[in-house]
């Protein structure tokens, strides 16, 4: 439809299989929504629970793509100056010392206040013009020639008025500044928003934005992401630790472990050369997967049922 | 209109025509299953569709969810209504759709040449259905054209206005009206003709005026179920909200809680954010010259005024005694509800004796510790012993940001309300609020010391209800800067 920056994001397949050279198993799904991203130029919105790969996804879109990847950490308490742009206070400063004394060159032979502020005015804003500007990652992924993915990281940490902040960059992929106007984006970045929905994103924010959740995945999708970053674990080996862990999943816990701790687990697994999933192995590595204390007694509770369901075929 | 439409469309087009007539009426659809979608939601998925196709079901149904659902809930709500809507069977012809439509299209040219010879049906004498060939709705039945149908059939349903349903009994009448839309008549009559004379015929056409009959049906009590239950839904959360509370019965806690939590969201929206920008971006100017000696005075970094977070506490004082405990339980849920709000607020509880009952609120869900505070303090109800003992315990911390807010009806048994020490809780609080549950006619009358108490008060309201208590919180919140 319009002119496309990405082209590698034209095909929902070839999407799939870039991003799994990549290490990235994706789903129909979030290939569908990154096509959509590309083609309609509008920001994704990724939710769901912490350690599903969200901001991995980020990442190895903008390795697929080639471009760089701005990041932005969202924190209560972040503010335009230090997201959007922020000026040279004290290059400004500096420089008006500096410049002390051209001053008097300028204005030589000047008559009366009037006149001189008149000069002063031929010269325009110069404290004010991009040299002073310090950009903060919004705009540097505006000012990006060839584009590039720009990731908002925990979106849902930052305070209810940076979102509205947010809106012009990302509905218009623009950024105003008072002093020197609007600044569009030469290149339209592709946007990618987490949030691990602690708190309800505004309807404005929603609105501008592709919507994906990504849940804790199938025993199949998991054993392929095991297998892709942790190949050289054995297959069945694999196979028995992912079903394991979907079993401590259903358990009730504190913090149900995530994506990135099945990977973790498969890799001490791995690093301890060991040859089968036995119940000691799993007490001594357990730490690995749960975070804490209590859950690891619950899951230590039902040992017995969890190698069962892991021993599954 | 159906037949220019079917004349001069190519199959693709026409395939597709339906999709997006379908996708509008999804959206309608979704509207009545709470899912707020914008118009410019609606732009999005018809772009999103457009970019996809309509071919493969469940690559639209992914991509429709991320322009349409916006929240996890939401998605759930999406998936079943988005099944539901398109039925997966409705895509059965459509699934070898291009033969099909290349079927249905080739019959479509000959059609005009065998109208002609139509004129004169008993020369050929071969079948009695020729007549009616040519009329496009006998066709599209005929040829099982799904898309020229479910085309037909909305237009129809749009001309008779189906979407006004709003009673289950109408739905006859509508069926009615959008089978005359449709040109039904033009079939009847056939059938009439041929009911004495070709048996045969008139069992076909009366087959196939069934099957559409059937259709028709599907629509409207789609419609029904679209339209008319989401009003309902809507009266009913109205006429909830203005229930006395007293009245209300179990089955009806849940939707009453989800009210609540949603008048709570929608207060502590408003009112939540304001205080924050209160006194932001203003320069501190002596810590900027302070922080400015070592510089020789010259501000390299300017400091500002810390945001000034006032927010108002809350001290709840509620009679639980049997007649009023129904309202104290949700004034204390809305409270809670409130939380992000109103972080401290502080809860007590009494009848006979009083207590603070914050704690078990922190700890408990709110039914619970509502269930509690009745077991606890529970009895026969008196208000001066309650005043008296709330000052014991709590009047150090009232300051001039406290907010009291009495929820009692101020029958008191004959026995003395100590007046004076609600003058003093008055006197050193920002505010006291005195909420009545007894309608305001019945106030003085009886052991009804309300009249007296009034006085004593910033403000004492009749409050039984949820619009009510909604109305008292958003004043309380507002006049809180």
């Amino acid at each position: 439809m319009s002119t496309n920056h990405y082209p590698s994001l034209n095909q929902i397949e070839a999407i799939q299989s870039a991003f799994e050279e990549a290490g990235y198993i994706c789903t129909t799904r979030i290939a569908t929504v990154i096509r959509l991203a590309a083609a309609l130029e509008k920001p994704v919105l990724i939710e769901g629970p912490p350690g599903v790969g969200k901001t991995e996804l980020a990442k190895t879109c903008a390795t697929v793509v080639d471009r760089p990847l701005v990041r932005l950490q969202c924190y209560e308490g972040l503010d335009e100056s230090k997201a959007l742009y922020e000026w040279k206070y004290g290059k400004q400063l500096l420089y008006t010392q500096l410049l002390k004394e051209q001053l008097g060159d300028v204005l030589d032979g000047a008559k009366g206040l009037d006149e001189s502020m008149a000069r002063l005015h031929e010269f325009g804003d110069v404290f004010y013009s991009e040299a002073f500007l310090e950009s903060r990652p919004l705009l540097k992924a505006m000012e990006a020639d060839q584009g590039g993915v720009l990731l908002i990281d925990e979106i849902d940490k930052a305070d209810f008025e940076f979102e509205s902040l947010l809106l012009e960059v990302l509905s218009d992929y623009q950024v105003s500044i008072p002093e020197l106007g609007t600044i569009r984006a030469r290149s339209k970045p592709l946007v990618f928003l987490t949030s691990n929905d602690t708190r309800d994103l505004s309807d404005a924010l929603k609105r501008r934005c592709l919507h994906l959740h990504i849940p804790f995945p199938s025993i199949e999708l998991e054993a392929k992401i095991v297998a892709s970053r942790v190949p050289d674990l054995a297959q069945s080996m694999t196979k028995k630790l992912v079903q394991f862990v979907h079993a401590v999943r259903s358990l009730d816990l504190k913090k149900a472990p995530a994506i990135s701790e099945t990977v973790d687990w498969a890799k001490s697994l791995l690093l301890l050369h060991a040859k089968d999933l036995d119940s000691a192995l799993v007490q001594d590595t357990l730490n690995v997967l749960l975070k804490y204390e209590d859950d690891i007694q619950t899951a230590q509770g039902q040992l017995s049922k969890l190698m069962v369901a892991a021993a599954e075929s | 209109m159906g037949r220019q439409r079917q004349d001069d469309t190519a199959a693709g087009a026409r395939h597709a025509a339906v999709s997006s007539d379908q996708l509008l009426a999804f959206m309608q659809y979704l509207r009545g299953q709470k899912i707020a979608v914008s118009p410019a939601d609606t732009l999005d998925a018809v772009a999103v569709a457009e970019l996809l196709g309509y071919d493969n079901r469940s690559l639209l149904r992914d991509g429709l969810a991320s322009t349409l659902a916006k929240s996890q809930h939401e998605l759930t709500v999406f998936e079943t209504a988005f099944d539901q809507y398109f039925q997966p069977t409705l895509r059965r012809p459509g699934g070898s759709s291009a033969a099909n439509d290349d079927d249905a299209n080739a019959m479509t040219p000959p059609d005009p040449d065998s109208a002609v010879p139509a004129s004169a049906p008993e020369q050929r004498n071969e079948d009695p259905l020729d007549g009616l060939r040519g009329n496009s709705l006998f066709d599209a039945l005929e040829n099982r054209d799904d898309s020229a149908l479910s085309v037909a059939i909305e237009t129809a349903a749009a001309d008779a206005k189906v979407d006004d349903i709003s009673l289950f009994t109408q739905r006859g009448q509508y069926v009615r009206k959008i089978l005359d839309a449709l040109g039904d008549e033009a079939l009847r009559d056939a059938a009439i003709e041929f009911e004495q004379s070709e048996p045969a015929a008139f069992e076909a056409v009366q087959a196939l005026r069934e099957q559409l009959r059937e259709r028709v049906r599907d629509r409207v009590e789609r419609a029904y179920l679209i339209h008319a239950k989401a009003d309902t839904e809507d009266l009913l959360d109205e006429s909830l909200s203005k229930i006395k509370l007293g009245n209300v019965d179990h089955s009806q806690m849940a939707r009453l809680k989800r009210l609540m939590d949603r008048m709570a969201r929608k207060l502590a929206a408003r009112h939540g954010r304001r205080r924050r920008r209160y006194r932001r971006g203003k320069l501190n100017v002596g810590e900027t010259v302070r922080r400015a000696i070592p510089t020789d005075g010259v501000p390299f970094a300017p400091r500002w005024r810390k945001s000034e977070r006032k927010r108002p506490q809350i001290m709840a004082i509620c009679d639980v005694s049997g007649s009023v405990a129904a309202y104290a339980k949700f004034l204390l849920m809305f409270l809670y509800a409130l939380q992000d709000v109103l972080p401290r607020t502080r809860t007590f509880a009494f009848s006979a004796a009083l207590g603070e009952v914050s704690d078990l609120f922190a700890d408990l869900p709110v039914a619970e510790a509502i269930e509690r505070v009745n077991l606890k303090y529970g009895g026969a109800t008196d208000y001066g012993r309650a005043l008296h003992e709330f000052s014991e315990s709590a009047l150090a911390e009232v300051n001039n940001a406290t907010t009291i807010i009495i929820l009692g009806d101020a029958r008191n048994n004959q026995a003395d309300p100590r007046l004076d020490l609600l003058a003093e809780m008055k006197a050193r609080a920002k505010q006291l609020i005195w909420l009545n549950p007894e309608s305001i006619r019945l106030w003085g009358t009886g052991d009804s010391e309300m009249l007296r108490v009034k006085r004593h008060c910033h403000l004492a309201r009749e409050c039984n209800n949820l619009k009510q208590l909604e109305r008292i919180i958003d004043k309380l919140l507002s006049d809180k800067r």
